[in-house]
């Protein structure tokens, strides 16, 4: 059972107010019943005393019945049940009993005997009974003994009334007094603790409540330390609010509310039929400007696009921050995909004007995927995953910068691309992944140079994958890292392979990640090359320009770490990207690699010629080697040959091949067998 | 003539007025207040309570005040009668034995029914005491003194004649001969000696159990209390008081009056009777 605390005041209160007076009481019965005694006590010595004074005389006379008068006088007075008058030899001159006294009738039944001093004998020692002796002389002559019985009974008794009258009294009193105290406590104590129980239920509904303060005691303290505790709760409340649902960078709403704004939405959507459009923002290459500029003009930069961002939006759209550099917008009541096309394109325009961030103009895009309700989905979490898998697609697979609708097409590419990432995980342990090599060669001469490690998925269902394909996936999802380290642990185990079997397979160029890049990736060459005994001049890192967006400071240490050991740096894929010259001047390559795509024009496209032309110059004045990709033909051989290209590679000069055919490739190079070839001019 | 004649009856007149006045003192004496002693037998509160109605009857039966007196003890009893100061006395038998020259006794009382009393001598039943020789150096608790006719003088006449002497026993004195008895109940005495009727009296049966003890000798049966007046006493008043007290028990009023005083009946009496008592305290007591 459980007991409230006015309940348990109440008993303790009672318990102790019984306990005292129980006691108080007992004492005051016991000090009164020992002074009755005493009284008594008092009373039958004076009555001894009278006898003894007055029974010499009649003892001395044989008036016996004088002394039968004495004791029966003397018995006549309350309580005294005996009266004796004895000689000195004990024999009882007179007595008188109270035969009606329970003690004396106990005796007198029990022993049937009317034997007086035997009588006493039984009675002496008696809890109830006061047995007083008295000499009685003449002259100094003992005449004989008074004996004087008296019956603590009438005191027992009047004890037990008293006893009986006080605990009612006592009951009525402590019962009348637990009732009074537990009036008072329940209006001054349990009446305020309701109070602040109802306040504090009110507090944890998230209610505010202020509870009234009507005294200064110990409960009008706890009052204020309450309405004061429930203030700041409040605020925390709030602060923890504003916490959770907005972005403490732009001021903006975050995801958490970007989501339930959206949940909100759909409900009105629903009732009202209307459609809105989830927009996904995602700032392009957001990343270099942290690293270029510092994260506190990246912060900046994102606050005053989330301001812009707004700014273009009406007052009941919502735009919110949702990580990073993703930013959200809910568009609601939109009436058709243009009218998203044109809000989107507002976007794009917000986003890309420029901001001068400490003196410097800085300069922002973003892509941007849109969901609509409720072609798209009909809960924010579909909207926002197909907006942001629209976004995905927009940056991928076009053009940086534009806004895409979401289709389920696009789903199905990222079931497709989810279920690469998921077999590309377990395609090492599987063996799936091989090198294949395809030579390099001098465009003048045909002398074998060495040949690009490719890498190969042969996929068990799906067969042969592009790298073009699952290259990217692996990017993204981090694989790149594992599986960029096995291709090199793999080109420099078969590199000295080959040296052990007195095969020159000259060099090996590996393209590496600018994901790889970012890992200290020099280190783990070092270790690699010290494991496999690689000499420097063995191998060949072909990087992409991505990697140069990276962080300049540390791209720079990573390049001249690998440049100290000797590595050799190419330049690969140059003219499809941003194709920096500052890039050339800035960091030092000892090759460029001319894309297939200007290669396979020449000498043909007149464009294509300039190109490589312009090409060819450039890193002649740099001091570069260049590569020219994909030579599938004499005529593109002859024509980078006469430019001054340096080395080609392509199907003219060899396929790319397995290990097996590569080593016989090799064999037969070395064993003087030509190889088959297209080319007249090498 | 007339007026001499008138003159002359009016001379007789004053002359008896003269002689009446003389002569009431000398009657108001002859019928003065008559002084009625009884002897210490109770406490002098009880006796006055006991004794007040009949003096109350005398008074009416006789015309004159009596005046009752009590003694607080049996010498100042007996000094009022050797001062002959009692008209009217009820003592014992060897009060009236020793005051016979200056008392007349006239009249006896009855006590439960009998005018006789007899002394008697008891003792406890397992005391082994069976004959008064027994009782040679034993104590002896008589009931009252040396002059209580049934309580002493009886039983050491017995004991006499049993052929004890004095002071071959040891006598103790219990105020009465009631107390005599209990006494030796309460064996503070070999024997007591008392009266014949003492041991069917409510207060010894209340007291103790009369049961234990025995009669060890009893004597003759001897006249109860005397009632006597003074030898000068005119015999036409000794009469009337005689025949007032014995016609007490024919009426009512007569029967509470001998209620109140604890007596049955007042039966006539003259000296003769108390020859018996004489020869046991000549015994007793000796010549005097």
């Amino acid at each position: 059972m459980r007991l409230g605390l006015g309940a348990k005041f109440t008993l303790t209160v009672l318990f102790i107010l019984a306990g005292t007076t129980a006691a108080n009481t007992l004492y005051d019965l016991n000090a009164s019943a020992r002074f009755h005694e005493q009284q008594l006590i008092e009373r039958g010595r004076a009555l001894g005393r009278l006898i003894s004074l007055v029974s010499p005389e009649a003892i001395l006379g044989y008036d016996f019945l004088q002394l039968n008068d004495y004791t029966r006088e003397v018995c006549a007075q309350p309580d005294v049940v005996y009266g004796v008058i004895t000689s000195p030899e004990g024999v009882a001159l007179s007595s008188y009993i109270d035969g009606s006294d329970p003690l004396i009738k106990k005796q007198l039944d029990r022993t049937g005997s009317r034997d007086m001093l035997k009588l006493l004998q039984n009675l002496d020692g008696q809890d109830g009974l006061i047995s007083l002796q008295f000499p009685i002389t003449h002259d100094g002559k003992l005449l004989g003994h008074f004996l004087v019985g008296l019956s603590r009974q009438a005191l027992q008794s009047e004890f037990r009334r008293q006893l009986m009258i006080k605990i009612q009294v006592l009951t009525a009193v402590v019962l009348f007094l637990s009732v009074a105290i537990y009036a008072v406590f329940r209006f001054n104590v349990l009446h305020p603790i309701q109070r602040l129980i109802a306040a504090s239920r009110n507090v944890g509904r998230g209610q505010h409540a202020i509870v009234e303060v009507k005294s200064s005691d110990e409960l009008g303290l706890l009052a204020r330390a309450f309405n004061t505790m429930a203030e700041g709760i409040r605020e925390e409340q709030a602060k923890l609010h504003r916490q959770a649902n907005f972005d403490t960078l732009t001021g903006l709403p975050n995801r958490l509310m970007a989501f339930d704004r959206i949940d909100k939405e759909i409900s009105r959507a629903k009732r009202s039929g209307e459609r809105f459009a989830v927009l996904f923002i995602d700032l392009d290459d957001f990343k270099s400007v942290n690293d270029s500029l510092g994260h506190a003009i990246g912060d900046r930069l994102l606050v005053g696009i989330g301001a812009r961002v707004q700014a273009v939006m009406r007052d009941a759209d919502t735009v919110a921050r949702l990580a990073g550099d993703e930013f959200l917008v809910l568009a609601s009541d939109v009436v058709s995909e243009a009218q998203v096309e044109k809000v989107a394109e507002r976007l794009l325009q917000a986003v890309a004007e420029p901001q001068e961030l400490d003196g410097r103009k800085v300069v922002a895009h973003c892509s941007i995927g849109i969901a609509l309700y409720p072609d798209n989905g009909d809960n924010a979490e579909t909207l926002v995953a197909n907006a942001d898998n629209a976004m995905y697609q927009a940056k991928t697979t076009q053009q940086q910068g534009t806004a895409t609708f979401f289709t389920e097409e696009m789903n199905t590419r990222l079931r497709n691309r989810v279920q690469m990432e998921q077999d590309l995980r377990v395609a090492i342990e599987l063996g799936q992944l091989t090198l294949n090599f395809q030579p390099i060669v001098d465009t003048v001469g045909g002398r074998h140079r060495g040949a690009e490690v490719l890498l190969r998925w042969n996929h068990p269902e799906r067969g042969a994958i592009s790298p073009a394909e699952f290259i990217p996936v692996a990017e993204a999802d981090g694989q790149i890292v594992e599986i960029g380290d096995w291709v090199l642990e793999q080109a420099c185990r078969y590199w000295s392979a080959w040296r052990a079997s007195g095969i020159d397979s000259g060099f090996l160029a590996i393209n590496i990640s600018r994901i790889q890049f970012r890992r200290r990736f020099s280190a783990r060459l070092a270790e690699l090359m010290s494991i496999h005994d690689i000499p420097p001049k063995a191998l060949e890192l072909e990087i992409t320009e991505s990697v140069l967006l990276d962080d300049h400071r540390q791209v720079a240490e990573e390049l001249s770490s690998l440049r100290a050991v000797g590595i050799k740096l190419s330049l690969d894929d140059f003219g499809t990207g941003y194709s920096s010259l500052s890039y050339l001047k800035r960091f030092r390559f000892d090759a460029l690699k001319i894309d297939r795509s200007f290669v396979a024009g020449v000498p043909g496209d007149p464009d294509d010629v300039l190109l490589v032309k312009a090409i060819l110059a450039m890193a002649a004045g740099f001091g570069l080697k260049v590569v020219a990709e994909g030579v599938e033909n004499h005529d593109q051989l002859s024509f980078v040959a006469a430019q001054g290209c340096d080395l080609a590679q392509g199907y003219l000069i060899a396929r790319p091949m397995n290990e097996d055919l590569y080593r016989g490739y090799l064999k037969n190079l070395q064993a003087g067998v030509e190889p088959q070839r297209l080319s007249a001019t090498l | 003539m007339r007026d001499w004649n008138c003159k002359w009856l009016r001379f007789v007149h004053l002359l008896g007025l003269i002689a009446t006045a003389a002569a009431a003192p000398v009657i108001q004496a002859a019928e003065g207040p008559l002084i009625m002693g009884v002897f210490p037998r109770f406490n002098a509160s009880e006796t006055t309570t006991r004794y007040t109605p009949l003096a109350d009857y005398l008074h009416e039966r006789l015309g004159r005040k009596i005046i009752l007196v009590t003694s607080r003890d049996f010498q100042s009893f007996w000094q009022g009668i050797e001062e002959r100061r009692y008209d009217i006395v009820q003592y014992n038998q060897y009060h009236y034995i020793r005051s016979a020259k200056t008392y007349q006794v006239i009249a006896h009382n009855k006590e439960f029914g009998k005018s006789t009393i007899a002394g008697v001598i008891f003792v406890r039943k397992d005391s082994g005491i069976t004959s008064l020789a027994q009782l040679r150096g034993r104590t002896v608790l008589f009931g009252g003194g040396e002059d209580a006719m049934i309580g002493y003088i009886a039983p050491v006449y017995m004991m006499l004649q049993a052929g004890l002497k004095k002071d071959e026993f040891k006598s103790l004195f219990a105020v009465t001969p009631i107390n005599s008895v209990i006494g030796v109940y309460h064996k503070q005495a070999d024997a007591a000696g008392t009266g014949d009727g003492v041991i069917g009296q409510p207060a010894i049966r209340n007291a103790i159990n009369t049961d234990e003890l025995t009669a060890l000798a009893v004597s003759e049966q001897l006249l109860h209390l005397p009632w006597s007046v003074k030898r000068t006493m005119p015999a036409q008043l000794r009469k009337t008081i005689q025949s007032s007290l014995v016609d007490l028990e024919n009426s009512e009023a007569g029967k509470n009056v001998l209620k109140a005083a604890l007596l049955t009946g007042i039966g006539k009496a003259e000296d003769k009777d108390y020859e018996p008592h004489r020869k046991m305290v000549r015994a007793v007591m000796g010549p005097r």
